[in-house]
This record gives C-alpha cells, structure tokens and sequence, in this order.
C-alpha cells in the first residue's frame, strides 16, 4: 500500500498482472514479487493497487481464484480464464499501439 | 509502525460498500501478504520485531487500501453503486413484504392457530347457548 505510480500507469497493473497469471496461477504476494522482478523494479504494485485490480478482474470474470492450503496457509491463488486471455490480448495490442506512437512522437518531435 | 489492524480493516471495507463475504477474503489475503512480507524480512537475517516493522511499513496504510477498493465501484454491493434506487427500492419491498408477515407467521403457527381458533369459537358457541337460554326464559319464563 505505501507505493504509488505515475497516473500514465493507468491499466499497466492491469496488463502485467495478466500477463503473469497467462503463465500460470499466483497469489498476491508473488505477484508483487513477480513484477518487480519482471520489471527490473522498475515497477513495483502496491498491496493497495494489487488486490483492488485482482478483485476487479476477478468481478468481470477475466480471472477465477481459488483458496489453497500451502505449508499451513490458506492462499488465494488467482489464474486466468478464457475471457482474460482475451482480455489480455487486447490490452497488449493497445499498449504496443501506444508506445509505438510515443517512440514515434519522441523520436520525431517536430511534428509531434 | 505498529502491526496493520486487520479488523478495523475488515470494517471499514464494510463500511465503504464492500460486501462483508469479500471484504473478509481481503483482509486474510492482505494478513497473508503481511505474514509473507515477515517471513521474508526474517529470512533477510533482521529479528522479528525489525521483521515486523519492515512489514507494516511496506504494507503501508490501511486508509490507502479502503480507499482503493472503495474507489472500484463494480466492487460495491447493490445498494452503494444504486444510492438512489437503493433508497426507493429497499422501502417498497419492506412494505410489500410487511403485509406478508402475519400470513408467513399463520402458516409457520398453523397448528398452534387452529386450536387456538377452535377454543375461541367453542367458548363464543358456548357463550352464545348460554345468552340464547336466558333469553328464552325471560320470554317464557
């Protein structure tokens, strides 16, 4: 909870955290983990950003979760479902769009 | 920092719409991130109480988690994404359902009302015999 990101962020946590869960089921925690280390920190999700999204993604049926006993805990693993595949490739074409547009802009300022 | 006060949490989801199912399944997600945040400190060779510090700080504020969740409107019940309906709705089903209240304890009590019925007319039969006679014997007495 004591992160917080730049507001371009928007839909990023989104984004990553399907991407992640598309290779297989996590929990909370090791999302976290997951995408500072994916990220090269260059990212790094907040407990108040993560759950938030999860729940959210949960909600609109993109991923399911399930509790699952691990050394004495009960866990929240979350994986993806049909629709968060989807959903998934979506946002990565959207994103690829983006920055494509962005490294266009940045490289060309004159006629951006 | 002191330890995160997962039960105020939990009530304060509450109280910002989440329902009380869900709300619950966070705060024992959110516990666990917390045990694992210690867990790792401990394994990083800091003592438990240092652990445990680390822990509440990375978590951060509760206030910043309800306000997140609470800002995800499609995460709400019914009656906090609907105020406005909410407050029409609610009302008329209580009075629709009002009525339906002594019929549902009249069948929930049948027996109980039955005998209850049969005692009140045998002792107005009764009664009623009783007037009947007393009011012949004044006419021909």
């Amino acid at each position: 909870m004591a992160k917080s990101n730049p507001p371009f962020m928007s839909g990023v946590p989104e984004l990553l955290l399907l991407r992640l869960l598309n290779n297989r089921e996590m929990y909370g925690y090791e999302l976290v983990r997951a995408i500072k280390e994916v990220t090269g920190e260059a990212i790094s999700l907040g407990e108040g950003v993560i759950y938030p999204v999860l729940h959210s993604l949960e909600r609109n049926g993109s991923l399911i979760a399930r509790r699952k006993p691990v050394g004495g805990r009960t866990r929240v693993y979350y994986s993806l479902t049909q629709q968060g595949r989807g959903r998934l490739q979506d946002l990565q074409e959207d994103w690829r769009r983006i920055q494509t547009g962005i490294e266009t802009a940045l490289e060309n300022p004159g006629h951006a | 920092m002191r330890e995160p006060d997962f039960n105020d949490l939990a009530t304060r989801l509450v109280q910002s719409g989440i329902p009380r199912r869900h709300a619950h399944r966070t705060v024992d997600e959110i516990r666990d991130h917390y045990d694992d945040l210690v867990d790792a400190a401990i394994d990083a060779g800091v003592t438990s109480r240092e652990a445990r510090y680390q822990a509440a700080r990375e978590l951060g504020r509760i206030d910043d988690l309800v306000s997140e969740m609470s800002a995800r409107r499609e995460l709400k019940t019914w009656a906090f994404r609907y105020p406005r309906a909410a407050m029409v709705v609610y009302p008329l089903a209580c009075l629709a359902v009002l009525p339906a209240a002594p019929v549902n304890a009249g069948i929930a009590h049948a027996p109980l009302l039955a005998r209850w019925g049969a005692s009140l007319l045998a002792a107005g039969l009764f009664t009623a015999g009783l007037l009947l006679v007393l009011q012949l014997s004044i006419l021909f007495g």
